[in-house]
C-alpha cells in the first residue's frame, strides 16, 4: 500500500474533466486507488465518486495505491496532480 | 382547410402557447364534456378512440415494491437502459467530433463514462436486489445521493456540476420510462402528447395506434412525414391538448379538416363514423386510379413520383401509383436507425433496395442534407443553422461523409435507374466541384471491377433564391432541376415554418415563391432538362392546377397523396390551368392567389371535399 497526500492546485477544481482524467489515469493501472478527503473515503475508479469529492483548488487529498503496479500508479497521479490537471493554476 | 395554404383563422396568439396553455388550463371543461380544437391537420383520415396521454409529466419517478420474480427483469431493463443511453451519448458524441473537433467532446465522454461507472451500476443493481424498488427508482436515489454531496460545495462552479449527474439520471429514466410507455400502449388508442419522434411513431404504430394529436409540430415535421407514410390520421400543433384530455377522455381525430374532438356527443360521433367509412371508400377508388396515368384532359401528361424516407414507404409505392422515387431523402433513412455511421456496405444494401423496388422507374438519391433541422443534438448549436453549414456546403467539407455515400449510390445504380440529387446548391461552383469528385469516384469503381451505371444523371435541389433566379446558368451545369418547395418558401418569404410566431406567413403559393418557380421551369425547358417539384406541396391536390400550369411535368410527394393529386390532374385541362397560373404569377399576395384557386376548382368541378 502506498500512500500519498496532493493538493487540487488548478483554478475549477476537481470537476468533471479533471475527474475523468483521474479515472481514466488509474484505470491504466491494475492497482486499486482510492481518494480520501476529510475522512470521506471514495473509489478513484468510479468518476462519479470522484465527483462527489468536490474538491476545490487548495483541497488536500489522501490517496492510496495498493496491487502489483501501485508504484507506478502512485506516480502517474502524483504527476496529474502536480500539473493542475493541464489547466489554468 | 388544406395544408399549406393560407390560415387566417389562427391568430398570432396562437404562438404564445404557455400562455394558452394556461388560459386553457384555467377554463378547463369538466371532463366528459364534448370540446373541438383546431389545429392542422397533416395526415388524413378519421380515427375515433381513447386517449392515451404521452407527456413529460407522464415521466415523475414513483416508487414500486417488485415482487420477487420480477427482480430479475427489472434489472434487465435496467441494463437496457443504460445500453441505450450509451447508444445516444455515443452517437452525440461522435457528432460532436465530426463538427466540432476533440476539445468539445471531452464533456460527453466523461457523461458516458459516468453511466459506464461500475460504483454507481452496482449501488443501483444493490438497491433493486435488496430493497426490491423499480429501477426508474433505484437510479433517481442512488444519483440523489451523490447529488447532495456535490451540491454541498461551496464552490459555485464544482456545485454546477451536478447538471451532468442530472443529465444522466434523466437519460435513464427516459429510456426505463419509456419502456413502460410502450408497454403500455399494446391496445388501440390515440396517442395525445406535447411532441413525439418519428422513431416513437413508428414504434407506437406497430402496437396498433389508431391517431396521433400533438400541442406542436407542423406539416413537414419529421413525425407529420411519418404520420402520412403510415397512413395514420394525424393533427399537429393543437397548442394545450394535453392539458385539455384527460386520460379516460374519448377522441375523434380528423386529418382531414385538422380538428380534434374531445368526448363527442353521440350525434357527433355518428357523423364523424359516416364520415369515416366514406373516407375508407374514397381510399379504396383511389387505388383502382393508381394504373391509370396522371394526364390532363388535353393529354398533358405528368409523372407523379414518390417522396420516401423509410424502407417501408416502398411497399406502398406501386398501390398509390408512383412512378419512381422523386426525392429519397437519405439523411432520414439513414438515422432511423439511430445510429449515424456511413458505412458504405449498409448505405449500399439499403440503396439498392430502394433501387429495385422503383424499377422499372427511377430512383433520384438526394445526397444527404445534413444541417439546418435535421442533425441531432450537439453541444455547439449554430446561431442560424438554416443559413449555416448544410447540405452540399456539409458534403463538399466532409469527403468522409461524402465518398461512402457517392460509393453506395453509384453501385446501387447498377440494379435500375438512378439519378444524383445534391441539396441546398446555392453557387455554380458547388455542382461544378462536385462533378470532379463525381468523375475521380468513377475512376476508382472502374478499377476496383464495381458495376453502376456510367450515364447516371446529377441534378441540383433549387431550394435557395440565387439559384432559381440564376436558373439559365445552372441549366446549363446539370442534368435536371427539382424545386424543394418548403426552403424555397422560407428563404424567400424570410419565414422559418417552425416558428408559430411568424407560421402564418408560411405560403408556398406566394406570388414571389410561385415567380421563382416559374424561372426555374422556364431555364430548365429552354435547356431541355426536366424540372420536378419534390416539396410536400406537391402532394396538395388543391394545388396542382397551379403546378400545371406553371408547366411542371413531374411532381413528388408522399406516396399517400398521390391519388388524389392524379384525380384532380385527370379533370382538369392544361390549357386553363395555364391561364390560372398566369393569373397567379401576378397576384398581389398569397392569400389572393388561394382565393383564385379556390374559385377555379369550385369552377371547374375539381369537387375536392366530395367525401366529407
Amino acid at each position: 500500500m502506498i500512500v500519498r497526500e496532493v493538493k487540487v492546485t488548478n483554478q475549477a477544481g476537481v470537476h468533471t474533466r479533471p475527474a475523468s482524467l483521474i479515472v481514466r489515469t488509474a484505470a491504466k493501472f491494475k492497482a486499486d486507488f482510492w481518494i480520501q478527503k476529510d475522512g470521506y473515503e471514495i473509489n478513484g475508479k468510479s468518476i462519479i465518486g470522484v465527483m462527489t469529492l468536490a474538491a476545490e483548488q487548495g483541497t488536500m487529498l489522501t490517496l492510496l495505491f495498493e496491487g502489483a503496479d501501485e508504484a507506478e500508479a502512485a506516480e502517474a497521479m502524483e504527476q496529474l496532480f502536480a500539473d493542475g490537471f493541464g489547466e489554468v493554476k | 382547410m388544406s395544408r399549406g395554404e393560407p390560415r387566417p383563422e389562427r391568430s398570432m396568439s396562437n404562438a404564445r402557447d404557455d400562455i394558452r396553455i394556461e388560459v386553457q388550463d384555467a377554463e378547463a371543461p369538466p371532463a366528459g364534456r364534448t370540446t373541438v380544437l383546431q389545429g392542422l391537420g397533416v395526415s388524413a383520415g378519421i380515427a375515433i378512440g381513447p386517449a392515451y396521454l404521452y407527456t413529460r409529466a407522464a415521466f415523475t419517478v414513483e416508487h414500486r415494491e417488485l415482487a420477487e420474480e420480477d427482480v430479475e427483469g427489472e434489472l434487465s431493463s435496467f441494463e437496457y437502459a443504460v445500453s441505450r443511453a450509451e447508444h445516444d451519448l455515443g452517437k452525440i458524441t461522435a457528432l460532436a467530433r465530426e463538427k466540432l473537433g476533440a476539445e468539445s467532446v471531452q464533456i460527453f465522454e466523461a457523461q458516458l463514462m459516468m453511466l459506464r461507472d461500475e460504483a454507481l451500476h452496482d449501488e443501483v443493481v444493490y438497491r433493486i436486489r435488496t430493497e426490491r424498488c423499480n429501477a426508474a427508482y433505484a437510479v433517481t436515489a442512488v444519483m440523489s445521493t451523490h447529488r447532495q454531496r456535490i451540491e454541498a460545495s461551496e464552490s459555485e462552479y464544482l456545485r454546477d456540476r451536478v447538471h451532468d449527474l442530472q443529465d444522466i439520471q434523466d437519460r435513464l429514466v427516459m429510456h426505463l420510462q419509456r419502456e413502460k410507455h410502450l408497454a403500455a400502449i399494446d391496445t388501440a388508442t390515440i396517442v395525445v402528447a406535447e411532441n413525439l419522434t418519428a422513431a416513437d411513431l413508428l414504434i407506437f404504430s406497430r402496437r396498433g395506434l389508431l391517431g396521433c394529436a400533438l400541442d406542436r409540430g407542423g406539416a413537414t415535421s419529421h413525425v407529420s412525414i411519418m404520420a402520412r407514410a403510415l397512413g395514420i390520421p394525424a393533427v399537429v400543433s393543437l397548442h394545450g391538448i394535453t392539458a385539455a384530455v384527460e386520460p379516460e377522455d374519448h377522441l375523434i381525430i380528423d386529418g382531414i379538416e385538422g380538428r380534434v374532438i374531445l368526448n363527442p356527443d353521440e350525434v357527433t360521433l355518428a357523423r364523424y363514423q359516416t364520415r369515416q367509412v366514406r373516407y375508407r371508400r374514397l381510399i379504396q377508388e383511389q387505388k383502382s386510379l393508381a394504373p391509370l396515368p396522371a394526364e390532363t384532359l388535353d393529354h398533358h401528361r405528368v409523372r407523379l413520383r414518390a417522396n420516401i424516407e423509410l424502407l417501408e414507404e416502398l411497399e406502398v409505392m406501386e398501390e398509390h401509383g408512383a412512378e419512381g422515387v422523386g426525392l429519397l431523402r437519405t439523411e432520414v433513412l439513414l438515422l432511423m436507425k439511430g445510429e449515424i455511421t456511413f458505412d458504405e456496405e449498409r448505405q449500399f444494401e439499403e440503396y439498392k433496395q430502394v433501387v429495385q423496388a422503383a424499377t422499372p422507374h427511377l430512383t433520384t438519391f438526394r445526397l444527404l442534407d445534413l444541417g439546418g433541422d435535421k442533425m441531432l443534438p450537439v453541444a455547439h448549436r449554430e446561431s442560424n443553422p438554416f443559413l449555416g453549414w448544410r447540405g452540399i456546403r456539409v458534403l463538399l467539407d466532409k469527403p468522409e461523409i461524402l465518398l461512402p455515400q457517392l460509393r453506395a449510390v453509384l453501385r446501387a445504380s447498377a440494379y435500375g435507374p438512378s439519378r444524383l440529387l445534391l441539396p441546398m446548391v446555392t453557387n455554380l461552383g458547388e455542382p461544378h466541384r462536385f462533378r470532379a469528385f463525381l468523375e475521380a469516384v468513377k475512376q476508382d469503381l472502374r478499377r476496383e471491377g464495381h458495376a453502376f451505371d456510367e450515364a447516371v444523371a446529377l441534378g441540383i435541389m433549387v431550394e435557395v433564391p440565387a439559384v432559381a433566379l440564376m436558373a439559365d446558368l445552372f441549366a446549363k451545369e446539370v442534368d435536371f432541376f427539382s424545386l424543394g418547395t418548403n426552403d424555397l418558401t422560407q428563404y424567400t418569404l424570410a419565414v422559418d415554418r417552425g416558428n408559430d410566431l411568424v407560421a402564418e406567413l408560411f405560403h408556398e403559393i406566394h406570388p414571389a415563391v410561385l415567380r421563382l418557380i416559374k424561372r426555374t421551369i422556364d431555364a430548365g425547358e429552354k435547356q431541355g432538362i426536366p424540372v420536378s417539384l419534390c416539396g410536400e406541396v406537391g402532394g396538395n391536390p388543391r394545388m396542382a392546377p397551379i403546378w400545371i400550369g406553371l408547366g411542371l411535368t413531374e411532381l413528388s410527394a408522399s406516396p399517400s397523396y398521390l391519388p388524389e393529386v392524379k384525380r384532380v390532374i385527370r379533370a382538369i385541362k392544361r390549357t386553363e390551368a395555364v391561364e390560372l397560373a398566369a393569373r397567379a404569377l401576378c397576384a398581389r399576395d398569397a392569400h389572393e392567389v388561394a382565393a383564385m384557386l379556390d374559385a377555379w376548382l369550385e369552377e371547374h368541378g375539381c369537387n375536392l371535399d366530395r367525401f366529407l
